[in-house]
């Protein structure tokens, strides 16, 4: 049997077909396709800042092997806004000053992202909760809650 | 450990016969979320369970019956009457982790602190595994040790039944750990039946601060029968609190473990008994 694969992903809405290593985690695949967003940290499922959403779903890509993302659609930040035209949840944090390194911050919008995409108007304990995976060493989080009560009460979370 | 092959099987009956054929070089994969914490150098070659179903929770007359590849975050989101496990995925981890571990995963080799034994010790779930014959086990056998005891090459684990948690019945699980991500330090779980204001049936469950999941006989017993109180409650912990080996450890004393179950035990036994009576939890 042979540790070499070929899987397929929709890749920020492109299709891609790579050939893999079976032990090989995604997130490397992910750089390797220039998603440079996607960040190593923790390497062990604790940080948050590889995460990126997996059929709509957050997941630390440190984590899950490249072949459990076989034939899935996977988001990373560099399908969510652009400069001209950022994301609702980009602007806000952009707004309220939430970003200060920036290293979590892929991560962190990516979490925010799928949840506002199933619910634009989260609660404070909802966003809590979907967000308790994604540490931020700057910012001591206030200007995060700040910046995605603004969104949720805007109820545009969902809007891309 | 070293992934050295990759099967991904889409019926039960096909999962069954690779997992034979590897023998002990075979590894059901999960969410693989504990991959990171498996040591060594020994090679394996995965069996991804995520692709042959087994991931629904179906709702019978007394109880639900959760498949087991079924994930963390979907326990947490689903709600019906007398479903309570969504009170102890949402002190799961975190929600990436949520999103990729399955219940199956969490309890097909037991850590100390994995939350889902504790809980089904307290609700008096069954396993069911299934491989040449079909084996059901109640909590109290299957967590008797580690569950890879009754696991023959080929065999898997398909199915939990959690009773649903009826009108003067009550749950509750409490998790401490210094931060949400880290292991746990002591996990505790009561599930109680009440008549009118005595314990009718009880069942209490540790985690984390003892060598594995495990009941606690010694204050169930204690409890049973017993009209229940605040103080009935306190006395029957401190009489049977040294009856269990409290384990420290990151750090933390057995004793700090041994003081924090006192207070925790406590807690988790009123919140028990409050939802049994109808109050607020």
């Amino acid at each position: 049997m042979s540790n070499i694969m070929t899987i397929q992903l929709t890749l920020n809405g492109r299709k891609q077909s790579v050939t893999v290593d079976v032990k090989t985690k995604l997130i490397d695949i992910l750089r390797q396709l220039g998603c440079y967003s996607v960040k190593m940290g923790c390497s062990e499922g604790a940080c948050g800042s590889c995460a990126v959403n997996l059929n709509g779903r957050v997941v630390n890509s440190c984590l899950t092997y490249a072949v459990q993302a076989d034939g899935g659609i996977v988001d990373t930040v560099e399908s969510v806004g652009s400069l001209d035209n950022p994301h609702p949840i980009q602007a806000a944090l952009v707004e309220e000053g939430a970003v200060q390194c920036g290293y979590c911050m892929p991560g962190m919008i990516m979490a925010a992202k799928a949840l506002f995409d199933i619910n634009p108007t989260p609660t404070d304990e909802e966003m809590a909760i979907h967000l308790d995976g994604q540490l931020c060493r700057c910012t001591g989080y206030e200007k995060i809650q700040t910046a995605l009560r603004k969104v949720a009460a805007a109820g545009k979370g969902g809007v891309a | 450990m070293k992934l050295s092959g990759y099967h991904r099987p889409t019926t039960l009956d096909e999962a069954k016969r690779i997992l034979k054929e590897l023998g002990p070089s075979g590894l059901p994969m999960a969410g693989a979320t504990s991959h990171s914490f498996l040591k060594g150098d020994e090679e394996k070659v995965a069996v991804d369970l995520a692709w042959m179903g087994y991931d629904r929770i179906d709702h019978g007359p007394d109880s639900f019956t959760i498949g087991a590849n079924t994930r963390i975050a979907d326990l947490q989101s689903y709600h019906a009457p007398g479903w309570v496990l969504d009170r102890v995925a949402l002190r799961f981890v975190s929600q990436p982790i949520r999103n990729m571990t399955t219940i199956g995963g969490n309890i097909a080799r037991v850590f100390p602190w994995n939350d889902f034994p504790v809980a089904l010790l307290a609700l008096g779930a069954v396993m069911t595994i299934t491989g040449q014959d079909v084996q059901t086990h109640t909590a109290d056998v299957y967590f008797k040790g580690q569950p890879a005891r009754l696991y023959e090459p080929g065999d898997l684990l398909v199915e939990i039944k959690v009773p649903a948690v009826k009108s003067g019945c009550g749950f509750a699980y409490h998790k401490e750990n210094v931060v949400n991500m880290d292991f746990s330090l002591l996990t505790l779980a009561a599930w109680i039946r009440l008549d009118k204001r005595t314990v009718a049936d009880i069942r209490i469950a540790a985690g984390a601060g003892v060598p594995l999941p495990c009941r606690l006989p010694g204050l169930e017993n204690a409890l049973a029968g017993v009209a229940i109180s605040t103080d009935a409650i306190k006395q029957a912990i401190a009489s049977t609190l040294d009856s269990v080996k409290w384990k420290g450890g990151d750090g933390f004393s057995d004793d700090y473990i041994r003081a924090l179950a006192q207070a925790h035990l406590e807690d988790v036994i009123i919140d028990a008994w409050q939802m049994a009576k109808g109050g607020a939890t």
